[in-house]
């Protein structure tokens, strides 16, 4: 019987295949092939472009590129976001590989954040995992950690490096066994169709009674138009890390097991397809 | 109020608190609500002139440590020749003393002069972060060609004693972010020791005890490392009895204490 240990290593290891094609508006001195690439559903893509960068220099004369960005079907990516989340949200049901354009000008800064460098996203990354354990234990084990733990997490996701990064992760998967659970849930619900980016609000993974809130009760509370109801047909389906978990399964479970590296667990509603 | 920490009621309530208070003194805040709900954030939008020859004169009489400043002033896009057709009368930001000088507002109006000015449009949101149980300001500026104004840009707006301790503390600088709200990038100056810096600005206010707006007065006290003033008569509106002027004196003394906590903090 498969480990829960497994499953975290399933997350980890998630890969989407993708294929990159230069916009066609681009200036290039020959024809720009398309390159191929597995992107790390738990990382940014902003972290793990440089070969795709590397590879259209190649045709492009230095003066006609600025600021790389990433565009699927006329939408903007967040690189902020983490990659396999943008996958879900946008592109879960169609034909892989994943196509993705890429651009080198006319950066759309109304749209996306900057990305200087790979310390941008450190920042952003670092921010989000504090963030998640302002909700989970009050900021209390984060700030115990010297900078030299943090920087372990951080390298560890930059360098694809699973044990490196659990060493110091566990501890931010812990929680008093009296309390049963985080503090708050650290999660954000995204839906494609929205104004609102996401949806992230306090809630706890336990009762007053001591009972164990499912992804269902979370549903309910922060989007209940997620769910089915009875005789009713699937209007959307509810993703996290590219399959639709139990609604019944338990959110602490959940959380300890299905975040992202960045401790948040990003849950995805998409329309469920017509086939 | 829970300690120092702020939960979503009460900041809703300092919120139309401040906004009833803002439609007073014609401050220019407004409520944005979310879908009808009682969720939503504070918008204010505000005209900035960052004139050449201003910054340059308050650049020589700094005092402040040999710091140099992170960029200098960037030359932004000139406006057109048809945009101004007669001089424009806007805030021209002031890096001498922050609040409590004597809160005349008049001494941050200049005329602009041609070729020397460069008018900007901030926009300020206060928001609510759950995770931090505290209020969030995010802002972002553009100019009146609707170029956004870049992080390098918007340093050059933020006060100087500021700018040295802001960069060497990432958690309290100026990062961009993703408003929660709207989708949209936005800078903002991150919460995560806003509880710190409130406790003994808070304590000392609650010694007295005057009733206290948490946004307000946290307000007062980020808003100027952003070039967003606070005028003191915020705070003299409170009390409508002989006790105004005590009431503006506490309020400047708490403010001064409590942006020297800041700064004091950022640093470390």
């Amino acid at each position: 019987m498969a480990d829960d240990k497994d499953v975290l290593r399933d997350v980890w290891f998630g890969r989407i295949p993708t294929c990159f094609t230069l916009n066609q508006d681009e200036v290039t001195e020959r024809e720009a092939e398309a390159y191929y690439l597995l992107l790390p559903r738990v990382s940014y893509l902003t972290l793990v472009t440089d070969k795709v960068k590397k590879h259209f220099l190649k045709v492009m004369r230095t003066e006609d590129v600025e600021e790389m960005w990433f565009e699927y079907e006329g939408t903007p990516l967040k690189w902020h976001y983490p990659i396999g989340v943008l996958f879900d949200l946008h592109a879960s049901n169609s034909v892989l590989p994943w196509s993705i354009t890429v651009h080198f000008k006319n950066f759309p800064d109304r749209d996306l954040l900057h990305c200087p460098s790979s310390s941008v996203i450190e920042a952003h990354f670092m921010s989000s995992i504090k963030e998640a354990d302002a909700l989970k234990h009050k900021s209390q084990v984060v700030n115990d950690m010297q900078k030299k733990d943090h920087k372990q997490l951080w390298m560890g996701l930059q360098n694809d490096k699973f044990d490196q990064f659990w060493a110091m992760n566990r501890k931010l998967m812990e929680y008093p066994t009296e309390e049963g659970g985080f503090r708050y849930i650290p999660f954000r619900i995204y839906q494609a169709m929205s104004d609102r980016p996401f949806i992230q609000k306090l809630f706890r993974p336990v009762s007053p009674e001591g009972n164990a809130y499912t992804l269902g009760d979370l549903l309910k509370e922060m989007y209940p138009a997620a769910i089915t109801n009875d005789g009713e047909q699937k209007r959307y389906q509810v993703v996290i890390h590219g399959i639709e978990p139990l609604l019944e399964t338990p959110l602490q479970w959940l959380s300890e097991h299905l975040s992202h590296p960045d401790n948040f667990l990003h849950i995805c509603v998409v329309p469920t397809p017509s086939d | 109020m829970s300690g120092c920490a702020l939960n979503e009621k009460e900041f809703f309530s300092c919120c139309q608190l401040l906004l009833q208070q803002s439609e007073h003194l014609r401050d220019g805040w407004s409520w944005e609500a979310v879908q009808g709900s009682e969720e939503g954030y504070l918008r204010k939008t505000v005209l900035r002139s960052v004139l050449a020859d201003c910054y340059d004169a308050q650049k020589q009489t700094e005092t402040a440590s040999d710091s140099v400043s992170p960029v200098s002033a960037h030359p932004i896009q000139e406006l057109q020749q048809q945009e101004r057709t007669q001089p424009v009368v806007a805030t021209c930001f002031h890096s001498d003393g922050i609040i409590g000088d004597d809160g005349d507002e008049d001494d941050a109006v200049c005329v602009l002069s041609e070729g020397s000015s460069h008018v900007l449009q901030y926009e300020y949101h206060i928001l609510y972060s759950c995770s931090y149980s505290a209020p969030v300001l995010y802002f972002r500026a553009f100019t009146l060609e609707g170029r956004s104004l870049t992080l390098e840009d918007v340093w050059s707006s933020v006060h100087p004693n500021f700018r040295h301790c802001l960069q060497n503390s990432p958690l309290t600088a100026i990062t961009q972010q993703e408003h929660p709200l709207l989708g949209q990038p936005f800078f903002m100056l991150h919460p995560c020791r806003t509880e710190e810096f409130m406790r003994p600005v808070l304590q000392e206010a609650q010694e007295q005890p005057r009733p206290v707006n948490y946004v307000l007065l946290w307000l007062s006290v980020v808003g100027p490392v952003v070039g967003l003033d606070v005028p003191l008569k915020y705070c003299t509106q409170l009390h409508l009895s002989s006790l105004q002027h005590s009431a503006s004196d506490l309020m400047s003394s708490t403010v001064e204490t409590g942006v020297r906590r800041f700064a004091r903090k950022t640093c470390k």
